[in-house]
């Protein structure tokens, strides 16, 4: 079986190789029956890839200990939900998984593209496939993972204890769904690049992918931030490490298109900005990866040298290269020769978060690199830590939000006094109100009393928003609210979505600026019955309880909680001895409340004198982080899905014009 | 014409505050990181400073008091030579064990190093650490 695997990824190399030279013959030559053939091909590369994975799995599952990487990821007694995740779990799985979503996605652009986009379409296939055809060649010939053992080991060595969670085994299926979809408005600029096709039809077409992107990417930011939370065992959920930056800059840079692009759509504006804002957000994804894999920047995940870094380095180049080249040779064509009129109006409000935005990205990638670059320099590594990342991007993150408040009310164009006084009047007076309420409220002046008032300014504006369109609906045509309320958002999802997306991003903003300003750390050693402090929580350390299976053996602490006096909770952080690697880990305890989480972590056991350190952490309104994430994902939800007009608009799609039926 | 260069403007604004604020986290919060080597060439210079230093805990050198959390221990070259006196309180990371390679964060003062933090790197998530590298 194993072999079969690997044929089936020499194979489907061997298909993407054929797609890229038949698509680009076919576009060069206006040879349909070439570019028909491209296509397929890169049918077959998906079907090939399933194989492959499909294969992969089957060893996992069946613990065919005689794959070199079934016995590294696995082993007998890991839960089949972890053996499952165990694809994902190691470079060599990954990489293969990555292609799979890749000529999955593929498949989907050209399901959906079949009779449109005719002159874009090969250009589109033969850029998705150079991708895969690299993605290919490493698993092929750097990191195969059909790789045999030479004598069958007898047990595996089981997936890395600190990733057996759940949060764990959705993560990286997000993030890769969001690196990868983020190839195919990549490829659609490369073919508009290629072909000339300049205008806006690029973009209409991949305007759902790049919010499909921009939505996974979200997701496994915060799944990532969520899993460091609950099993790094240091209280917080993100440190700034290069592993953790590398998912978040394309979603900076991804989060900057999806706004400038309705720039473009609106006023025919930034053309070259948002063709650099796609292929960035591509270029930094595959920057991301080779982060992650190649070793060169040493994290606390410590990823060691694989020796692939140099290959990604070189693509990283080529892609860096072609697309700068492209975009080089159709400057002429891309310029626009509108410009911004005022300061105020949404254009320059829509600009100015675009540059914020990319400043952060660039502020990340500085601090990421930044060792690497001094070492090169100066010969001596110098480092920065979470320290720098938060004093850089503290007040950028305020300006941020900021707009988040004044972009989608401000005029377009120029914005009068009198459009000012109504879009503004209402939030700023609200969150100004907020702003002395919270400080009367004993809240100290700092980024967290600044944020959570902007917080309410940009609430303002969205109820503002839903309030003043329910209302125009209910004076002109005498629609009850609800049904008003609906059919607002049904008839402008993109836009009312995008201001419940909002509401999500103050909830993420508020619960991060909380929980960083007011964290209550204490740590004490206890004996059996001695108490401790934690904010308002005393702690009693009662006893220890241990526990046994086949896979991890456990040492719980059981701490009584009490608020006031009274009882609240029993909560039990564990020490763990995972048995296979014999690796020990903490069990974080968690009561989780809307208003804090109490957060404990049982440090050390010192089994002679039965003594135990107990860390505890108070973090205030760090809940609605995650909140914050699912109000996202519902606004996202609302503005992708498909609305009325833009199905009609799909019937009439230019491509359809004149086709024959079939 | 006009307004295009008041947005230039605007924008070389943005570009130089971002910057001036990477300029000024660098400098107030850059550490230097040092292998063992460069740390026993340089330490007399950057006495003092907050510094990070990766190297292997000594084998045999580790002195864990679990009533105060107060930890001691050696941190030398791989081979264990050169050992520098480390001392540290609060809690140990849970990969922190003889021999492990692990990054120091302190000040060098007084012939020991003043850990302010001990990172341990986990083993690899991509690739398993091969049993005696």
């Amino acid at each position: 079986m194993p072999a079969l695997g690997r044929l089936a990824v020499c194979l489907a190399l061997l298909c993407a190789t054929f797609s890229v030279g038949a698509s680009v013959a076919g576009a060069g030559w206006r040879r349909r029956d070439l570019v028909a053939a491209g296509a397929h091909a890169a049918y077959a590369v998906f079907a090939l890839v399933a194989v492959a994975v499909a294969i992969l799995l089957r060893a996992l599952l069946t613990h065919d200990f005689s794959l070199e990487y079934v016995a590294a990821y696995s082993s007998s007694t890991l839960p089949v939900q972890y053996t499952v995740a165990a694809l994902w779990g190691g470079q060599k799985g990954s990489l293969l998984f990555w292609v799979f979503v890749l000529s999955l996605f593929t498949t989907l652009v050209q399901l959906q593209n079949r009779e449109r986009n005719r002159e874009l379409m090969p250009w589109v296939t033969a850029t998705l496939m150079v991708i895969a055809v690299f993605f290919l060649a490493l698993v092929t010939f750097v990191t195969d993972p059909f790789e045999l053992l030479a004598a069958p080991a007898r047990e595996g060595q089981d997936l890395n204890p600190l990733l057996q969670n759940y949060w764990m085994m959705i993560h990286p299926p997000s993030l890769y769904t969001g690196y990868v979809s983020a190839s195919v408005p990549f490829a659609f600029a490369i073919a508009a690049l290629a072909t000339g096709r300049l205008d806006d039809q690029w973009i209409r077409t991949t305007r759902r992918w790049a919010l499909f992107s921009w939505f996974f990417l979200s997701l496994g930011n915060l799944f990532g931030a969520r899993w460091a939370y609950e099993v790094l065992g240091w209280g917080g959920y993100w440190a700034w490490d290069p592993v953790e930056n590398a998912a978040f800059m394309p979603w900076l840079v991804s989060t900057a298109y999806l706004h400038s692009v309705m720039i473009q759509e609106k006023r025919d504006l930034l053309r070259v900005w948002n063709m650099v804002l796609v292929l960035l957000t591509f270029t930094l994804t595959i920057f991301g990866t080779f982060l992650t894999r190649s070793g060169v920047i040493s994290s606390v995940h410590s990823f060691t040298q694989s020796g692939l870094g140099p290959f990604f380095i070189g693509f990283l180049v080529a892609v860096i290269l072609v697309a700068g080249g492209l975009v080089a040779w159709r400057l002429p064509e891309l310029r626009t020769r509108g410009t911004i009129e005022s300061f105020l109006s949404r254009e320059a409000a829509f600009l100015f978060n675009n540059l914020i935005l990319v400043g952060i990205a660039f502020a990340v990638f500085w601090g990421t690199v930044f060792p690497v670059l001094s070492e090169w320099v100066r010969g001596v590594k110098i480092t920065v830590g979470p320290p720098f990342f938060n004093r850089v991007n503290a007040p950028l993150g305020i300006v941020l939000l900021f707009l988040v408040g004044v972009g989608p009310v401000i005029a377009w164009r120029r914005a009068t006094p009198r459009n000012l006084r109504r879009a503004f009047a209402g939030p700023v007076g609200a969150g100004l109100a907020a702003a002395v309420l919270l400080r009367l409220a004993g809240v100290p002046l700092g980024w967290a009393h600044a944020t959570f008032a902007l917080g309410v300014f940009v609430l303002g504006t969205v109820v503002q928003e839903f309030w003043r369109g329910v209302r125009a609906r209910q004076a002109m045509l005498h629609e009850p609210a609800s049904r008003a309320l609906a059919r607002l958002v049904g008839k402008n999802r993109r836009r009312y979505g995008g201001y419940v997306i909002h509401v999500g991003v103050v909830a993420i903003f508020v619960g991060v600026a909380a929980s960083s300003a007011f964290r209550v750390e204490a740590q004490q050693t206890l004996a059996p019955g001695q108490e401790m402090q934690a904010g308002r929580f005393t702690l009693r350390f009662e006893r220890t309880e241990s526990s046994e299976d086949a896979h991890v053996a456990r040492l719980a602490a059981v701490v009584s909680v009490r608020e006031h006096g009274r009882q609240i909770a029993t909560l039990a952080p564990e020490k763990r001895l995972y048995k296979k690697p014999q690796q020990p880990t903490t069990e974080v305890a968690l009561r989780s409340r809307l208003t804090e989480d109490l957060y404990l972590v049982l440090g050390s056991y010192d089994p002679k004198s039965g003594l135990v350190t107990l860390l505890a952490y108070v973090n205030p309104l760090v809940s609605w982080i995650w909140i914050g994430g699912a109000i996202l994902a519902l606004g996202t939800a609302v503005a992708m899905w498909p609305s009325a007009l833009e199905r009609r608009e799909r019937a009439w799609a230019p491509g359809r014009v004149g086709v024959p039926a079939k | 014409m006009l307004n295009q260069r008041r947005f230039i403007v605007g924008a070389v604004l943005i570009a130089a505050a971002v910057s001036y604020l990477v300029y000024a986290g660098i400098r107030s919060t850059s550490m230097y990181y040092f292998d063992m080597d460069q740390f026993l060439a340089q330490r007399a210079a950057h006495a003092g400073e907050d510094l990070r230093v990766k190297g292997w805990v000594r084998a045999g050198s580790i002195v864990w008091d679990a009533r105060t959390n107060a930890l001691a221990f050696d941190l030398a070259r791989q081979d264990g030579s050169a050992p520098v006196p480390v001392s540290y309180h609060g809690v140990l990371p849970d990969m922190f064990a003889a021999g492990r390679e692990v990054v120091v964060e302190g000040r060098w003062a007084d012939g020991s190093l003043a850990a302010r933090q001990i990172m341990t790197s986990c083993p690899s998530k991509y690739e398993p650490a091969k049993a005696g590298s």
